[in-house]
C-alpha cells in the first residue's frame, strides 16, 4: 500500500533515447519548480508540427504504462501491449483535440486507454463517449472548479500523497480493480459503507486540494 | 433544466476509472452529458486516474514497438463510424444509445422495450418507453439497476424524475413508475438481472419483457 506513497516521490525515469528532446520540453513554463517532462507540450509539439522525436519521448513513457495499467485491469501481455500501440496512436491521430489547459498529458492519455479499453469490452467501433464528454464541445466549467491549467500530475500526485493510508487504498483499487465496491469491501473486511465512504472523503479532500489552484 | 438526481460519489468514480462495463458505463455517459455537476466530479476522478496512470511502475514494451507505432502512424486512420444523432426531444446520447430505437418491441399496453447491450453475464442495457400517463406493470429488482431518462419524465411515489435524471434502484424497491402526463417517458437502463413482476399485470406480460 505504501507504493502509493512512495511513487509520487520519485521522478519519472527519463528516456535515455529521447532525453536531449526531455530537456528540451523539461521546463513547464507556469511553473519553474517543476522539473519532470513537459508532457503536455509534447502533445502540442504532435499536434502543431506532427513532431516524431516528441511522439517517441510520449510514447517511451506512457505506453509501458498504459501496458501496466490495463495489466493491472487483467488484460493479458499481448492485448495490453495491442492497446497500449492504439493508444499511444490515438494521442497522434488526435492531438489537435488536447487542450492543456483543460487537462494534463496524463488525464488525457489515461482517458483514451480507458475509452479504448471500453470499446474493446464492446467489440464494437465507437467514439470515446467520455473523452468527448469532458474535452469536446462541453460547456467551460466555471473556473473555481477547473484544473490550472497545465496542472501536472506530480501536483495532483503530491495531493494523493495526502490521503490516509486507508483513503489511498480504496482510491487505488476503485482505478486498478476491476471489481464491484461490494467485492473491495469483502476483501478488505470491510463494510461497504465504508468503502464508499473512505471513497468519498478522499475525493472530498482531493477536490478541496486541487478544485481551487487558480 | 440541469439534473435534480445524481449518481452516488463512487458510480461517478468507477465511470471515471472504466471499470463499470459497457452498460452501466452507457447510462452514466448519459447522464454526465446534461449534468455539468457530475461531469465536474468525473473530470476530477480522471485527473487522479491520469496521476495514478503517470506513476505506475512500467511493463516494458516489446523492442521493436516503437518502430511498429511510428510505421503506423504513416498511414491514414480508419474512417470513424458515422454519428447517430439522438431525436431531437432526447438528451443527447452516445450514437448506439439512439441507434437501438430501431430494435423496439412491444412489451405491455403503452411499454415497448429495446434492448441496447446483452451482457456481460445476466446484465441487460435496454430503452424502456412508456405512454404519457401510463404505468409499468409493478415490480421489484433482483440486483440493482440504473437508470437515466432520455425523454420525459416519471413519477415514482412521491418523486418526479425527468429529462437527464439518475436513479439507483436495489433489491429494497418495489415500485410502480408511471409517466407524467405531458408526454412519454423514455428510459436508459442498466440492469444487474431480469426484473420480478410483482403483480398479474405483470406476471402475464414478463415473458414479453425479456430483453
Amino acid at each position: 500500500m505504501d507504493a502509493i506513497r512512495t511513487d509520487f516521490h520519485a521522478r519519472p525515469p527519463a528516456v535515455s533515447f529521447a532525453a536531449g528532446r526531455l530537456r528540451a520540453f523539461g521546463m513547464s513554463a507556469r511553473d519553474g519548480a517543476s522539473t519532470g517532462p513537459n508532457f503536455s507540450g509534447m502533445i502540442v509539439a504532435i499536434a502543431e508540427r506532427g513532431d516524431r522525436e516528441a511522439f517517441a519521448a510520449l510514447f517511451g513513457h506512457f505506453a509501458p504504462r498504459v501496458k501496466s495499467y490495463l495489466m493491472r485491469l487483467g488484460a493479458r501481455p499481448e492485448a495490453a501491449e495491442e492497446l497500449a500501440q492504439e493508444a499511444l496512436l490515438t494521442v497522434w491521430r488526435r492531438a489537435v483535440a488536447f487542450d492543456p489547459t483543460r487537462a494534463a498529458a496524463s488525464t488525457w492519455i489515461f482517458t483514451i486507454a480507458r475509452n479504448l479499453r471500453i470499446d474493446l469490452a464492446r467489440r464494437e467501433k465507437r467514439p470515446p463517449p467520455s473523452e468527448d464528454l469532458s474535452m469536446g464541445n462541453a460547456p467551460a466549467p466555471a473556473p473555481d472548479v477547473v484544473l490550472a491549467a497545465g496542472e501536472d500530475e506530480s501536483r495532483i500526485g503530491a495531493a494523493i500523497a495526502t490521503l490516509s493510508v486507508e483513503q489511498a487504498q480504496v482510491v487505488r483499487l476503485a482505478f486498478f480493480s476491476d471489481k464491484p465496491h461490494s467485492e473491495i469491501a469483502a476483501e478488505l473486511g470491510l463494510p461497504l459503507g465504508t468503502v464508499k465512504s473512505r471513497l468519498r472523503l478522499a475525493m472530498s479532500r482531493l477536490r478541496l486540494l486541487l478544485g481551487d489552484i487558480r | 433544466m440541469t439534473p435534480r438526481h445524481h449518481p452516488d460519489h463512487a458510480l461517478v468514480i468507477d465511470f471515471a476509472a472504466g471499470t463499470l462495463g459497457p452498460g452501466r458505463n452507457l447510462v452514466l455517459s448519459s447522464h454526465l452529458g446534461v449534468c455539468p455537476a457530475c461531469r465536474e466530479e468525473a473530470r476530477l476522478a480522471e485527473s487522479i486516474g491520469g496521476a495514478l496512470l503517470g506513476n505506475l511502475p512500467p511493463v516494458a514494451m516489446q523492442v521493436d514497438a516503437l518502430a511498429r507505432a511510428l510505421a503506423r502512424i504513416e498511414r491514414p486512420p480508419a474512417a470513424p463510424a458515422p454519428d447517430v444523432p439522438s431525436p431531437v426531444d432526447w438528451i443527447q446520447t452516445p450514437p448506439e444509445v439512439a441507434a437501438a430505437a430501431r430494435r423496439r418491441r412491444w412489451a405491455a399496453p403503452g411499454v415497448w422495450v429495446a434492448p441496447v447491450i446483452r451482457g456481460p453475464g445476466a446484465e441487460r442495457t435496454y430503452l424502456l418507453r412508456v405512454a404519457a400517463g401510463m404505468a409499468v406493470p409493478r415490480h421489484s429488482h433482483r440486483g440493482a439497476e440504473l437508470v437515466c431518462v432520455l425523454k420525459g419524465a416519471y413519477h415514482d411515489g412521491a418523486r418526479v424524475h425527468a429529462r437527464g435524471d439518475f436513479a439507483e434502484n436495489d433489491e429494497a424497491i418495489d415500485h410502480r413508475p408511471r409517466a407524467t402526463a405531458e408526454s412519454e417517458c423514455i428510459c436508459l437502463i442498466a440492469a444487474d438481472r431480469p426484473l420480478v413482476a410483482r403483480d398479474w399485470v405483470g406476471k402475464l406480460f414478463q415473458p414479453f419483457v425479456r430483453i
